[in-house]
């Protein structure tokens, strides 16, 4: 509640003038905002270009913001959005990401040899995620992943409960299916 | 595959995929500054453009009023004066482009640099790993092969190389249990 309070001041701030109310803003939800990207883009590491797009969205539109949900609820919106336009111009380039992605996955599989998940089953995982169409991984990884409550998600992707609730469970049929093999294997 | 299990294993690969790398300090400085230009530039640009029309409506205008060769080098002037203003404000739009070229090579630059470990803390790791090392080697003279005067001469030495490093805490320590042994 402390820190909502807090939020509007520093947009209260911000929309005076004051743009050191936005440094504020940025190291408070930088942070987060890296973890979903990273997350929504199925864990490609790579976040920091979108991240500097999801912050100059936010700085552009902060005027516009009225304050009916949270600030954190507000950009997390834009970042979903964000997500979704940087992921469509990264599938025309998909090769060349994926390679990266999979030299820094194998970069950092190779430190890693204390986590209980092995890197064929991460590998699974990830595909799994990065092959879900966005209406379906949004949903999961807000839920899942960032633990969030459903009056936040259907807020956040802008729509109602019961379509938030359908897409929940359509994509866990996908995930269902395409890990089906992995569980018999490794649960 | 229940509920539970889908969500056990996108939070196991999540752990493991581990955080992204640490957003740069000066991230809200460089979306300030992107921001800027950007409202520069949506600023300049329909006024290049508003600026270039009123002139051609001018010209325009003036073309119809005015009769004959007077009409003609009227034409030319006016001509002449909107090819340099669109110059000027072709030039200014290239300007801010070229600029905003430079600040981002320049990120890129300082986003490397960044990267570079910080060479003080290296000496302070080789220092910390030279001091464990001596305070290793002598705690085998000690207790393997029983040469308790060559373990004191380490532990000593190991103080008097780093005595504000947290290994010659530990032979300060070892040296005072010796001398209980001693005694």
């Amino acid at each position: 509640m402390a820190d909502t309070i807090d939020d509007e001041h520093l947009v209260k701030q911000f929309n005076r003038g004051d743009e050191s109310a936005f440094d504020r803003i940025v190291e408070r939800y930088s942070s987060d905002i890296a973890a979903l990207a990273n997350r929504l883009l199925g864990w490609s590491g790579e976040v920091e270009d979108v991240t500097q797009d999801i912050f100059l969205a936010a700085f552009l539109g902060l005027k516009k913001f009225r304050c009916e949900c949270s600030l954190k609820t507000w950009l997390f919106t834009i970042t979903v959005n964000k997500c979704r336009s940087y992921r469509y111009k990264r599938i025309l380039h998909r090769r060349r990401i994926l390679q990266a992605a999979d030299k820094a996955f194998l970069a950092s599989a190779g430190t890693a040899d204390k986590t209980p998940m092995d890197s064929e089953t991460f590998e699974s995982v990830r595909r799994a995620i990065q092959v879900l169409p966005a209406k379906y991984r949004e949903p999961i990884v807000l839920r899942y992943l960032q633990e969030l409550g459903t009056d936040e998600i259907s807020r956040i992707l802008g729509i109602s409960k019961n379509t938030m609730q359908v897409r929940l469970n359509r994509a866990r049929a996908h995930l269902r299916e395409d890990l089906a093999e992995l569980t018999k294997e490794k649960l | 595959m229940t509920e539970d299990k889908i969500k056990n294993l996108l939070q196991e690969a999540d752990r493991m995929a581990g955080l992204p790398a640490p957003v740069s300090v000066s991230l809200s400085a460089v979306v300030r500054r992107r921001a800027h230009r950007r409202r520069f530039v949506s600023l300049a640009a329909p006024l290049a453009t508003a600026a270039v029309v009123l002139i051609a409506a001018g010209i325009w205008n003036l073309a119809i009023r005015t009769p004959g060769n007077t009409k003609i080098a009227l034409l030319e002037t006016q001509l002449k004066q909107l090819q340099v203003r669109t110059d000027a404000a072709l030039n200014l739009i290239q300007e801010v482009l070229v600029e905003e070229q430079k600040q981002h090579s320049l990120d890129e630059l300082e986003a490397q640099l960044a990267s570079i470990p910080d060479p003080l803390e290296e000496i302070q790791k080789q220092v910390d790993k030279t001091a464990f090392i001596l305070v290793y080697h002598a705690d085998r003279l000690y207790r393997e092969l029983n040469r308790t005067d060559s373990a004191v001469e380490t532990y000593n030495r190991v103080i008097e190389l780093f005595p504000q490093n947290r290994w010659a805490k530990v032979a300060r320590q070892r040296l005072s249990e010796i001398e209980k042994q001693k005694i």
